[in-house]
């Protein structure tokens, strides 16, 4: 009992080290301490009041940070996808449909997600001013009945 | 047929681990996102669990499936099992629209069904982890 244990053990410890060493060769490598959640300010957020407005008289633009497989799962009317994890590929797609000095609200899923706000630090980056994030923006949209639509970008 | 029965499950439940943290390890970015989904790990510990979970799955599915140590990592894969019931519990309990189960590629979210499966995992593994002769 004592051997299997200790054989279990290794394969935790063995197979651990691996996952950390590939990750260091990997090109898709993410640092082993995930990086502290980025505050945003209060002018940075919409509330989902103010977003439902700005959908119902199509004044702003809905990109969803989600990865690909999970726009195509469900997604805000009228959203379009833009996954954070492969930015510079979706971009170009998205890119003709903006202008910098539209509203641009920006969502994906959990409390914890973070990929909303760093689509909204890459945006700002590149001059669209008038951006917001809608937090945990999927979830309460869906919980408010808000109309949703499957399917992959068109 | 003594013999035959716990090889087809130790070969059945061998590649679906190989496969479920291969699809995981993947994507290390998003299966980070999951976890951190989840809420069930100190937020900054999120990436690290994320490296090496998948590895340990696709290790102990590994060698399952060739046959060494087998009662050992049918142990981790039965551990891995009752952290992954856990984990979806609280899932279904909080409203939570992850899973994460066999990676983000494959968008699924947790079910009810997904304890179902992990149930029979978890029975399946602890059978192999007792039963089996090293």
């Amino acid at each position: 009992m004592r051997r299997i244990l200790c054989q279990a053990l290794l394969i935790v410890v063995l197979g651990s080290a691996i996952g950390l060493v590939v990750n260091w060769f990997s090109p898709r490598r993410i640092p082993w301490l995930r990086p502290p959640k980025m505050k945003l300010a209060a002018n940075d957020l919409i509330s989902l009041e103010q977003a439902t407005v700005l959908w119902k008289s199509g004044e702003a633009i809905f990109l969803d940070a989600r990865p690909p497989t999970a726009y195509a799962d469900g997604h805000i009317v009228g959203a379009l996808s833009l996954p954070i994890e492969s930015f510079d590929v979706f971009f170009p797609k998205v890119q003709p449909r903006l202008a910098t000095d539209m509203m641009l609200v920006l969502y994906c899923d959990g409390e914890h997600c973070d990929d909303s706000h760093r689509l909204l630090l890459k945006l700002r980056a590149l001059g669209y001013a008038n951006t917001r994030v809608l937090v945990n923006g999927w979830t309460r949209w869906r919980s408010a009945k808000l109309p949703t639509v499957t399917g992959e970008q068109p | 047929m003594k013999r035959l029965i716990p090889f087809l499950i130790r070969l059945l439940l061998g590649t679906v681990f190989v496969a479920a943290g291969a699809l995981k390890a993947l994507d290390p970015a998003a299966f980070a996102n999951d976890v951190a989904r989840y809420g069930m790990v100190p937020y900054p510990l999120v990436n690290l669990v994320a490296l090496t979970l998948p590895w340990v799955e696709l290790s102990a599915g590994a060698l399952l499936v060739l046959g060494v140590w087998k009662r050992a990592s049918a142990l981790v894969i039965a551990g891995l099992n009752v952290v992954f019931l856990a984990a979806i519990s609280v899932a279904l309990v909080r409203g939570l629209e992850v899973c994460g189960c066999f990676g983000a590629s494959v968008a699924r979210k947790a079910s009810p069904w997904s304890l179902v499966e992990d149930a029979v995992f978890l029975a399946a593994a602890a059978w192999l982890a007792w039963k089996s002769e090293d």
